[in-house]
């Protein structure tokens, strides 16, 4: 087995989850007006109803909004060095030459299978991928800056009613919180499913409560990172410990 | 039948006195600068006052949030805090759900909306809901000593406001632009007549209103790309050789 991720770092994911699930219903049941609304405006109706009120579902969202931003920033605050910088370097990296390739594969693999890539005569193995493969970074990267972004328009709303005068600001913050959620949430739905449900991904599930990832799980998905980890300390073959 | 809240106003008979915008003020706490009513004026034309002096009048309008039909202000308000109260056909501001963005000042064509200076809320007329949950009349109405407002249920019959609207001619105040259905009528004519405005969303606004569909549109576009992953992996096994067996690196 391999060390993927640290206590810390598992604890942040699942607060990470429920609060984005908390803050997307409540955040959609928050839009209430007849260009802005969700099955014709059922989904504020039964957010509101469920709530008690308009104004009880708008402070859930506010209290739960700042525990979250507050969790995040602490994390960003102690773990910055450890964690959150290599995770932005690494999400950031890209090789096109490699990650081209892999994402049209991997997507026509998921979306059509292998034996209508084989009929038109494609070549269904996937390219080598390091810590986390391009799909992963592709909502990895939204996922962090969109998430600061909505911190920080969530943080001009929230001031709106105790010293903002100016309401322009409050109306973009309002757009930009809702588009920067309205992205994640399209890679959140993926997210969510290949790590619960598409075959083959169950140890990746597993190591988010355990820490650790089968070694042949490693070299099949991330072979980069698994030379790396191996390279780093020969002796024991590819132990646990920290990445790089 | 529900009530349906509205006022009559007789500007002829106005003086001008401005008691309603102090008893507004006083009522409802009405800050420095802002006021929730307002009197317009218009002066007579240069050419009436010279043809026909006798005839020359300085008009007067008493006005307030109009309670409009056609709401353009709940239609700006994205969280709903701006609402229709069902029982009265009232225009209300749920000031616990008003994040005070702003969105709903531009979008009254009559201007009767502010940005409350210490509250950071919207604040407009409320036809003094206070002032009716005790079974009194709204300040300005009360405190007028030529009785030019009336105010009262226009789907009652018996009510001052049903039998002035049933007995004599009335207008509405409507702009050039924007024709919001108001709840505030005045009796025969009024003047001035082409002061309201545009209803207007500000540009962020906008650019959300015109976004959410396609942004709602790809998010449902990556669902169902999850949901046929989802359908494929169920109907077959391929999936499961690719991951497990097929593996070129062993």
């Amino acid at each position: 087995m391999i060390k993927r991720h640290t206590l810390i770092d598992m604890i942040m994911h699942w607060f990470n989850a429920v609060c984005w699930l908390f803050l997307l219903g409540t955040g959609l049941g928050l839009l209430h007006n007849g260009h802005l609304q969700l099955f014709g405006g059922a989904w504020s109706r039964w957010m509101r109803s469920l709530f008690g009120s308009g104004e009880t579902l708008l402070l859930s969202h506010e209290v739960v909004g700042i525990v979250w931003a507050a969790g995040f920033l602490l994390y960003g605050l102690f773990r910055f060095r450890k964690a959150v910088w290599p995770f932005t370097r690494e999400i950031l990296t890209v090789s096109p030459k490699r990650d081209i390739q892999w994402f049209m594969k991997k997507g026509s693999q998921m979306n059509l299978g292998r034996g209508i890539m084989n009929k038109f005569g494609v070549d269904s193995q996937l390219p080598d991928q390091g810590f986390y493969n391009i799909g992963q970074k592709m909502f990895a990267v939204p996922a962090l800056f969109g998430g600061i972004l909505i911190a920080v328009s969530g943080i001009v709303m929230l001031l709106s009613r105790i010293t903002v005068t100016e309401t322009a600001w409050v109306q973009w913050a309002i757009l930009i919180h809702f588009l920067c959620a309205g992205l994640v949430s399209g890679g959140l739905l993926m997210h969510i499913y290949v790590a619960s449900f598409a075959p083959g991904e169950r140890p990746a599930f597993i190591s988010m409560f355990t820490g650790y990832v089968p070694e042949h799980y490693a070299k099949h998905h991330h072979r980069i990172w698994y030379e790396s980890v191996r390279q780093a300390s020969p002796g024991r073959g590819a132990p646990g410990g920290e990445r790089k | 039948m529900t009530a349906k809240l509205a006022m009559v106003i007789d500007s002829k008979v106005c003086i001008d006195c401005r008691a309603c915008k102090v008893a507004c003020k006083v009522e409802n706490k009405v800050p420095e600068g802002h006021w929730r009513n307002w009197i317009k004026q218009q002066m007579p034309s240069p050419e009436a006052v010279i043809d026909q002096p006798q005839n020359a009048r300085l008009d007067f309008q008493p006005g307030n949030c109009m309670h409009c039909d056609e709401a353009t202000c709940i239609q700006a308000c994205p969280t709903g805090a701006t609402y229709r109260n069902p029982a009265d056909n009232t225009i209300q501001v749920n000031k616990k759900l008003c994040i005070g963005c702003g969105s709903c000042i531009p979008a009254c064509p009559y201007g009767a909306r502010y940005r409350h200076p210490e509250q950071k809320v919207v604040d407009k007329c409320d036809f003094c809901a206070a002032r009716r949950l005790r079974g009194e009349a709204p300040a300005c109405v009360v405190t007028c000593p030529t009785k030019a407002r009336v105010f009262g249920d226009i789907n009652d019959p018996a009510s001052d406001v049903a039998r002035l609207l049933k007995e004599k001619e009335t207008v509405r105040v409507v702009g050039n632009y924007t024709d919001t259905r108001p709840n505030l009528y005045y009796v025969s004519t009024t003047a001035p007549m082409d002061w309201p405005g545009k209803a207007e969303a500000p540009t962020a606004i906008g650019f959300l209103k015109a976004l959410f569909l396609p942004v709602v549109g790809v998010a449902g576009i990556t669902l169902l790309s999850v949901l046929n992953m989802f359908a494929r992996q169920l109907v077959t096994k391929d999936n499961n050789v690719d991951e497990e067996k097929g593996e070129k690196h062993d």
